[in-house]
């Protein structure tokens, strides 16, 4: 692709280009900005911090996601050594003449001025326009200008001109006059002399699984809604289930959906929704002391440090554990939901009926970032996540030299295991960078 | 003086503000003397707080802050850190915690959770009322790591560190570096060869020049702090110098007549007093083990590189900082376990491992041919409380799962039993457990409450158990051959936990200081841990967690320079009379005796002292005061909290 000379707007060198700003991408950076190298940081959200930061607490510690990961935002976001670009995707890397990479950036307009709004919410109130709230898994709505969370790093405005209806009453609202229709889409280039691919993982998305149902019936749920509605930063006081706004009493969870199932193309284990499923029914039992919560489960894959005490606990609290594929789930007219499957336990086909279902939805690859490598391929593997050419003795190796790979990009995995990952990933760049010079 | 103090209240998103009344907080201490500003925060913590209380910092040109939040563990140097770039002194600044102290020690008491918050509150402005401007102290800090274990994890820490510049001393314990790895032949989950990867892995280490690598080499002292350790190592004798030929090795081993249980194959075969190294196992020299060796002198005449004269060798080194790479032992069955030590067919995975390695097409033990084997999951894991250990040992499910599929592979006629308690083959590994599905493998589930009965009727073993897979079915097999899936436990290595001062957990592996965020650090500075010394992996985790220790300590030496705290112990020689009580009390050693015009006086050496203010209550004359804590501050918050 040619790149027109006039919309490059910044030239410059980076050390190294970290893509995407999850736990992984920030831990990557941190550690390289800490040993002296300067990065670059490119988030294609609005704010940075990934998955984690949407999280309610996390097993088997129950500490609180949002209090443990603002911290690692906030020393991200003001490293010196850090450039962060929020709403900004790659879209071309190339090795240049020098063994560096030539990068092309594509920042979309946020249609405020970023340095100037105070995140004093004015502009929300006076926004006529409503929508989805992607940041809340759609359970509750936003304004089409809108600050993405609570704690949203920049915890600055953005206009979603999709949803937009140009009235303009933002910018009358706006105190600090920082409203701008005028913002273009940007092209940057820069180089970098190594990168990193830290782009984490999609969630499943279960309306491919008919017998299921969701979509369909209003109580059944995903995870990560759930997760939302146990968050400090949560869209309701209450647990509700979305049909009536009842606090339901009679849950399940259905394990491995989308997980360990040829028919949906994943045959293996996402390694982590056993024990957010665990997690969430340990919250759950907290907050709402006389419902039942039955989980419904293949194995348990409790293999961490402490989880298997974390799961014999949550069995102690009362949490019903129930070993059986579920078949099908059929909604009933006052919204409740009667589960079908077969009870390991007794060998029989047994039928349940319940409130509300939690799926838990599985881990899939997020291999888009291997599209914009050119001359070079980014190889995956067989399951489409980033090829580690080197397993067991150099992991975060991939196939094109000076590309590295950090946290879920290369397989399910849960905090701590993307922690060690990302650290990995730095000491790999950094060793790349000493040969280099 | 007067100070102009900022109190911010954190709401904590709801953990604090569910069960402490914020208002009644904010408007209970607005009147203290000295408070200039009183403010709400939905997450202290979070970007735009920090924002808003370093713009008043600035602004209202405040002289002190607190912060009434969550654990000073968590966040202190957060805030430190906010005063920092404000402007203001970072030890102007005091956290209070009425999160773990006050929301959450007393969620069922609103009112009693407010009144005690208050009362911390009212101390934490007490505090910033005496608080004092501190320095901290710059010290040099060695950028040379001592890594503790030669496994796969330990090389590849020192591979990481000696490529982004750090010098590295591995220290070995063994005679050959590898550790447990070259024992397993093809490993999950790509086919690789254990030995094949510690042999890359030892060619890269002695191709390093800033890697020196000790074998036979253990810690026996340690002094000092991060930055600047002083380490004593004991060398043990190999007693062959120089590097003989095979044929010499070969000649010597088969002359020296004292044979031993060998350890590499957990003592299914005996080996020499004089060892060679295995497959796998480096450097390819041998050594002789002193334990077992009479000095009879017949392998000085096979090989001429023998020397009996050595002796232990203690050597001096100064490093900045430590990463323990200790590795793991595999659970040893208790006397009688599942038949193990009484029935001659029942052996451990290490050991059946060593088995498959050691035949070559037929699978033979004890004479006899293998053809139906059983494995016995979660051997000396996820027992009861008080059995032992609770913990689930990660890898077993998928290394019996891969060591079934290659038991069919080599030696074709096998039948595979696996009597487990719920398969664990997490993430990618689900394709090993897969395969050995689909291979033909019986695989029946038991619970804690009914293990598998063995029993040997005639010359033929059994195995029978109540299988949850057919709703609870009592079934029964024969078995040539029981494998118990024996997990993992940390090694055995108290010098070393004494030495270091690491702490384990109650699953007895080296505990970190976050479970989730920091992983690999523990709360000792510039001690870290990493790979199965900290819980149980596999030889990819084992390898991220090394090079991700590798990486944060390289980034804390690499700038050849520490700050210390300055909440150091200081001394006024005035009101010192030398009672040498301070001296005794202080657990670092950091208080020296000087003095001062013919008067001797204590000193306080600053690069030992950890402010752990020992020493500040046993003076007589309050001669001695912590910086940051002092005895003005303490009693102005027990005054404080007194009040009520
Ligand atoms: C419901 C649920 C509950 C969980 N609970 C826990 C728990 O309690 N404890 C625990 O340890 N783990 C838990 N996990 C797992 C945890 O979320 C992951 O381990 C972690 O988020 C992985 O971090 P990551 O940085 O690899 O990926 P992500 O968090 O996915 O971050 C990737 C980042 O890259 C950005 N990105 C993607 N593509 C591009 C691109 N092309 N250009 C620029 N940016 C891009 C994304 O926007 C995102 O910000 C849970 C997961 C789920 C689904
Ligand atoms: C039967 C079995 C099969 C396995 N199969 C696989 C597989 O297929 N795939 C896979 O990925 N993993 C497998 N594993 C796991 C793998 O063995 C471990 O992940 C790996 O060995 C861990 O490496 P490490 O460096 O942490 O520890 P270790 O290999 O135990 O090495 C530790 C080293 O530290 C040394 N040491 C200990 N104490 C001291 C001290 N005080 N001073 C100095 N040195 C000391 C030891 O001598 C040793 O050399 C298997 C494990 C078992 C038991
Ligand atoms: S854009 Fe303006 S009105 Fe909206 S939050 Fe920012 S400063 Fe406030
Ligand atoms: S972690 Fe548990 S729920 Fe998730 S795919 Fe694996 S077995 Fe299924
Ligand atoms: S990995 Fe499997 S065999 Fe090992 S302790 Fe866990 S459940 Fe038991
Ligand atoms: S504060 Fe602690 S370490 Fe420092 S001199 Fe006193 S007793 Fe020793």
């Amino acid at each position: 692709m040619e790149i027109q000379q006039e919309t490059c707007i910044n030239e410059s060198l980076y050390d190294v280009l970290v893509i995407g700003a999850g736990i992984a991408g920030e831990e990557s950076a941190l550690k390289l900005a800490d040993m002296g190298y300067r990065v670059l940081l490119v988030e294609k959200e609005p704010s940075i911090g990934g998955k984690m930061i949407l999280l309610s607490k996390v097993f088997p510690t129950l500490d609180c996601a949002a209090c443990i990961t603002t911290p690692k935002v906030s020393e991200t976001a003001r490293h010196p050594n850090i450039t962060i670009l929020t709403l900004t995707e790659v879209e071309e890397i190339v090795r240049d003449t020098k063994n560096r990479f030539s990068v092309t950036l594509k920042k979309k307009p946020r249609y405020v001025v970023e340095k100037d709004c105070t995140g004093c919410q004015e502009c929300e109130k006076a926004c006529p326009a409503i929508v989805n709230d992607q940041f809340q898994f759609n359970l509750t709505a936003r304004k089409a200008v809108y600050i993405p969370f609570t704690i949203a790093n920049p915890r600055v405005a953005l206009i979603d001109i999709d949803n937009c209806l140009l009235c303009g009453a933002c910018e009358k609202a706006c105190p600090s006059n920082c409203i701008d229709f005028t913002q273009k889409e940007e092209q940057l280039k820069i180089t970098a002399k190594s990168v990193i691919v830290s782009t984490g993982f999609k969630l499943f998305d279960p309306i491919q699984i008919e017998r299921y149902g969701f979509g369909r019936y209003k109580n059944v749920i995903t995870s990560m809604q759930m997760e939302r509605q146990l968050a400090p930063t949560r869209p309701f006081n209450n647990i509700l289930r979305p049909s009536d706004g009842k606090v339901p009493d009679k849950i399940a969870y259905v394990f491995c959906a989308g997980s360990r199932d040829h028919t949906v193309g994943n045959p293996i284990c996402s390694q982590v929704c056993c024990m957010y499923s665990t997690k969430q029914a340990q919250l759950l039992m907290g907050a709402l002391p006389m419902a039942d919560v039955s989980l419904y489960y293949i194995n348990i894959r409790a293999f961490g440090k402490g989880f298997d005490e974390f799961y014999e606990q949550a069995k102690d609290m009362g949490a019903k554990y129930v070993k059986g594929k579920i078949a099908s789930i059929t909604e009933k007219e006052n919204g409740n939901l009667i589960l079908r499957y077969e009870d390991i336990a007794t060998g029989k086909v047994t039928e349940k009926e319940h409130d509300l279902v939690v799926l838990s939805v599985g881990i899939l690859a997020n291999p888009g970032i291997t599209r914009v490598f050119k001359k070079e391929r980014l190889e995956t593997d067989a399951l489409n996540y980033i090829r580690q050419t080197d397993l067991l003795q150099s992991p975060a190796i991939t196939s094109i030299e000076g590309v590295f790979a950090a946290g879920t990009a290369t397989a399910p995995m849960d905090i701590p295991d993307t922690i060690m990952s990302a650290g990995a990933a730095a000491t790999e760049t950094s060793s790349y960078l000493a040969r280099l010079s | 003086m007067k100070k102009k103090i900022g109190v911010y209240v954190c709401h904590c998103g709801g953990n604090i503000s569910d069960h402490v009344d914020i208002e009644k907080v904010k408007a209970a201490v607005r009147d203290e003397a000295d408070v200039y500003l009183v403010k709400n925060t939905l997450f202290a913590c979070a970007d735009s707080s920090q924002k808003e209380i370093g713009s008043d910092i600035e602004n209202e040109h405040l002289d002190a802050i607190v912060v009434a939040s969550c654990s000073p563990k968590l966040h202190l140097n957060t805030f430190r850190g906010v005063a920092q770039r404000a402007g203001l002194n970072p030890y102007n600044y005091v956290q209070v915690n009425i999160r773990e102290q006050s929301s959450w020690a007393h969620s069922d008491n609103k009112t009693g959770a407010t009144e005690k918050a208050i009362l911390l509150v009212k101390a934490g402005i007490a505090k910033a009322k005496e608080s004092e401007a501190l320095q901290s102290l710059k010290i040099p800090a060695a950028n040379v790591v001592a890594v503790i274990g030669a496994g796969v994890g330990g090389m590849k820490t020192a591979i990481g560190l000696a490529d982004m510049g750090t010098e590295v001393y591995l220290i070995e314990k063994d005679f050959f570096v590898g550790g447990r790895t070259p024992q397993w032949g093809t490993v999950s989950p790509n086919g690789d060869e254990g030995a094949i990867l510690t042999e890359k892995l030892y060619k890269e280490v002695v191709r390093r020049p800033n890697i020196t690598l000790f074998t036979g080499a253990e810690l026996v002292e340690k002094s000092g702090s991060i930055g600047n350790f002083d380490l004593k190592i004991a060398l043990r004798p190999r007693f062959v110098s120089g590097n003989p030929s095979t044929e010499a090795m070969q000649r010597a081993a088969e002359a020296c007549p004292v044979a031993v249980k060998d350890d590499f194959n957990f003592g299914l075969t005996n080996r020499r007093a004089f060892m060679l190294p295995a497959q796998g196992q480096f450097p390819q020299v041998p050594a002789i083990d002193q334990s077992a060796c009479t000095r009879c002198g017949e392998c000085t005449a096979a090989c001429h590189e023998v020397d009996l004269t050595q002796e232990v060798q203690t050597i001096t080194l100064h490093v900045g900082a430590f990463v323990v790479n200790t590795g793991f032992d595999p659970y040893q069955p208790a006397q009688g376990e599942y038949g193990y030590g009484e029935l001659d067919n029942v052996i451990t995975l290490p050991q059946f491992r060593r088995l498959m390695e050691m035949n070559e097409s037929e699978l033979v033990f004890n004479g006899k041919k293998i053809k139906k084997i059983a494995y016995i999951y979660c051997v000396g894991s996820r027992q009861d409380d008080d059995e032992g250990n609770t913990y689930c040992s990660r890898y077993c499910c998928t290394a019996t799962s891969l060591t079934a599929v290659l038991a069919k592979k080599k030696f074709g006629n096998i039948i595979n039993f696996h009597f487990n308690r719920g398969i664990r083959t997490y993430g990618k590994h689900e394709l090993v457990y897969e395969a050995a599905s689909k291979q033909g493998d019986i695989f029946l589930q038991f619970s804690l409450k009914s293990i598998p009965q063995i029993e040997k009727r005639g010359n033929k073993t059994y195995v029978k158990v109540k299988d949850i897979l057919t709703a609870g079915k009592e079934l029964e097999t024969e078995a040539d051959l029981i494998v118990l899936v024996t997990g993992m436990v940390p090694r055995k290595n108290e010098l070393l936990a004494q030495q270091l001062k690491i702490p384990t957990g109650r699953d007895h592996f080296f505990n970190e200081i976050h479970m989730k965020l920091r992983p690999v650090e523990t709360v000792i500075d510039g001690v870290l841990i990493a790979g199965t010394c900290q819980s149980p992996k596999n030889i990819l985790e084992t390898v991220n967690s090394s090079m991700a220790a590798a990486a944060k300590i390289n980034s804390v030496l690499t700038k050849g320079e520490l700050s210390l705290e300055p909440t150091l112990a200081k001394v006024n020689p005035a009101a010192c009379d030398w009672c040498d009580n301070c001296s005794k009390a202080c657990p670092f050693d950091a208080i020296l005796q000087t003095e001062i015009n013919g008067k001797k006086v204590a000193r306080v050496n600053e690069s030992n002292c950890k402010g752990c203010g020992m020493c500040t209550p046993v003076c007589p004359t309050d001669a001695i005061d912590l910086a940051g804590y002092t005895n003005a501050q303490v009693e102005s918050m027990i005054d404080a909290l007194a009040e009520a």
